[in-house]
């Protein structure tokens, strides 16, 4: 074999396997806003901005409270998952579909005002952290930051990605099966296709919405974790990971576990091959051609049924 | 238990004066009946006579916000339940079969039927409760894993139904049983339902098929725009005076 031809063979190889990791937590980010719109038909726009609010919250334990990186999770996921369950039990439940139409209003008001209530949110978290943070990057210094696993002489995996592909593999995993063999996660799936029915099995949807909202925060804090010790982020960093998930959702298909681990992969191995190919600058646009040959070829994405 | 337990020799339910409202439209005026223990009261009428509206008002689907609203009273086991919640209503023992089936589609069979397990009360006896379904329906328990959209019409309403009795009620309301299936398929569902009388429950059916309502049941009503207009055993009502009342031309009947 010759030098030249090993050596792009090495890159793809590293471009393939990186990019499988890096896909590992767009498959999080993605399962999070898919779970609540399958669920309720809500788009959260804020759903990235949570993603670097669970960052922040992250950051501040590991500074201030000395807690090693990892298991900062043990404070941001609880944490995000209460965020989660009261912002839509207090908030997101009462501009739903359901509460307008119990208002006299059209549904298609109240497919828009939750639309409208991120996005807000959105602005105002950015902000929020804006002031409290300030607009340096900010990043949770760690061990692993640098650390990589040898497979061969010339081919490596990150350590941090692969145990953030191992974490998101088992949380990917433990979703599918709380939601086919639990009550809470039968009742979320019930809820998802005829909520009144469900209320007539005796559900009571407003609180599982809110479970459901509160398992895509908590999963979305691991995401954020798993962002806060790869990279550095800032306050506005939110809507590119909002960009993923919509991204990942699209070319994996709405509704599908599975699609959104493949989904994720995809656009991570298109990101990463780009941007060792044409520079960093790349990897945005090649997501979006994906994205966008996707819609063209398959517009229900790859797994949807 | 307490001690304001209600007494088990008033009828299972009572209802007076209700009226229902979507909006500025009133859908039900002034309904007044009552239910003994182990009847089966069949409900006939046009489309838009208020027999749906009837039901959902008992399981407190029209008492949901501004739009749908129901006035007058509601008793279940001499326990006010107008203002309860759906989820509470269904808690304290009734169990609505809505028109149309309404599956939860893209659910399996033994799923649907775990979820209409879903109440606390329910969970210890799940597993008795799944095998006396699958006794009622065999043709279910063969079927178990089958997602529900992939069924005929008929499984379907077995499987609604079965999901229905899964939170073992002891008032069943059946929305349109035979609607949309072939003749023998609904000679099949009636079947199983006198089983399910049988076993002690008290049902309320809705049944456009005049022959079949006055045969199953014991106690027969004829509605018309929003008001029961025709009221009686099904022994003492002629198919002339309920076509009659069914049409609106023979208000008098028996009243």
């Amino acid at each position: 074999m010759s030098e030249d031809l090993y050596w792009t063979l090495i890159d793809i190889a590293n471009g393939l396997l990186s990019g499988a990791m890096l896909g590992g937590y767009y498959a999080i980010i993605s399962l999070g806003l898919a779970l609540v719109f399958g669920v309720m038909r809500l788009v959260n726009l804020a759903h990235g901005d949570w993603l670097i609010v669970a960052a922040y919250i992250a950051a501040v334990v590991v500074q201030f409270l000395g807690f090693p990186p990892f298991v900062s999770l043990i404070v941001v996921v609880p944490a995000m998952f209460v965020i989660g369950y009261a912002l839509q039990r207090y908030l997101l439940n009462r501009v739903s579909v359901q509460a307008m139409e119990e208002k006299g209003m059209s549904s298609n008001f109240g497919l828009m005002s939750p639309i409208l209530v991120t996005f807000g949110m959105s602005i105002v978290i950015a902000h929020a952290l804006l002031g409290i943070f300030a607009s340096d990057a900010t990043g949770i210094k760690n061990a692993l930051s640098y650390s990589a696993i040898r497979l061969t002489q010339d081919l490596s995996i990150s350590t941090l990605r692969l145990i953030f592909f191992g974490i998101a593999g088992a949380i990917l995993v433990s979703v599918h099966l709380f939601l086919h063999r639990s009550h809470a996660g039968r009742a979320i799936r019930a809820a998802s296709d005829d909520p009144e029915v469900a209320s007539l099995m005796g559900m009571r949807t407003e609180r599982i919405y809110a479970l459901a909202s509160a398992i895509s925060l908590a999963v979305a804090g691991v995401a954020g974790v798993a962002v806060g010790m790869s990279r550095t982020f800032q306050p506005f960093d939110g809507p590119q990971f909002l960009l993923i998930a919509f991204g990942v959702v699209i070319v994996g298909g709405l509704g599908s576990i599975a699609g959104s681990l493949v989904g994720g992969v995809l656009l991570g191995i298109t990101q990463v091959l780009a941007g060792t190919y044409f520079g960093p600058s790349a990897q945005l646009v090649a997501g979006y051609m994906l994205i966008l040959f996707v819609l063209a070829v398959r517009p229900q994405g790859l797994f949807s049924r | 238990m307490s001690i304001l337990a209600p007494e088990d020799d008033g009828p299972l339910l009572r209802v007076a004066g209700l009226s229902a409202y979507y909006g500025e439209l009133r859908a039900l005026t002034n309904i007044g009946f009552e239910i003994e223990r182990g009847e089966i009261l069949s409900i006939i009428g046009a489309n838009g006579a208020g027999k749906t509206t009837l039901l959902k008002s008992l399981v407190g689907l029209m008492n949901r916000g501004r739009m749908a609203r129901i006035e007058g009273r509601i008793e279940f086991e001499g326990r006010a339940i107008e203002n309860l919640a759906t989820e509470d209503i269904v808690n304290a023992g009734i169990a609505l079969v809505p028109e149309g089936r309404r599956l939860f589609s893209r659910l399996s069979v033994q799923e649907n039927l775990m979820a209409g397990a879903y109440l606390p009360r329910c969970r210890s006896t799940l597993k008795e409760r799944l095998d006396e379904i699958y006794a009622l329906f065999p043709v279910l328990a063969e079927r178990r894993r089958q997602i529900v959209s992939q069924m005929s019409g008929g499984e379907q309403q077995m499987v609604a139904i079965g999901r229905a009795l899964m939170s073992s009620p002891t008032l069943i309301l059946f929305d349109e049983l035979s609607l949309g299936l072939a003749p023998f398929v609904v000679d099949d569902i009636y079947r199983k339902v006198s089983q399910i009388h049988e076993l002690g429950v008290t049902a309320i059916v809705i049944e456009q098929d005049m022959k079949r309502a006055l045969h199953v049941a014991s106690h027969v009503f004829v509605m018309l725009e929003g008001h029961v207009v025709l009221e009686g055993k099904p022994e003492n009502v002629t198919e002339e005076q309920v076509s009659a009342a069914y049409f609106g031309t023979g208000i008098e009947g028996l009243g």
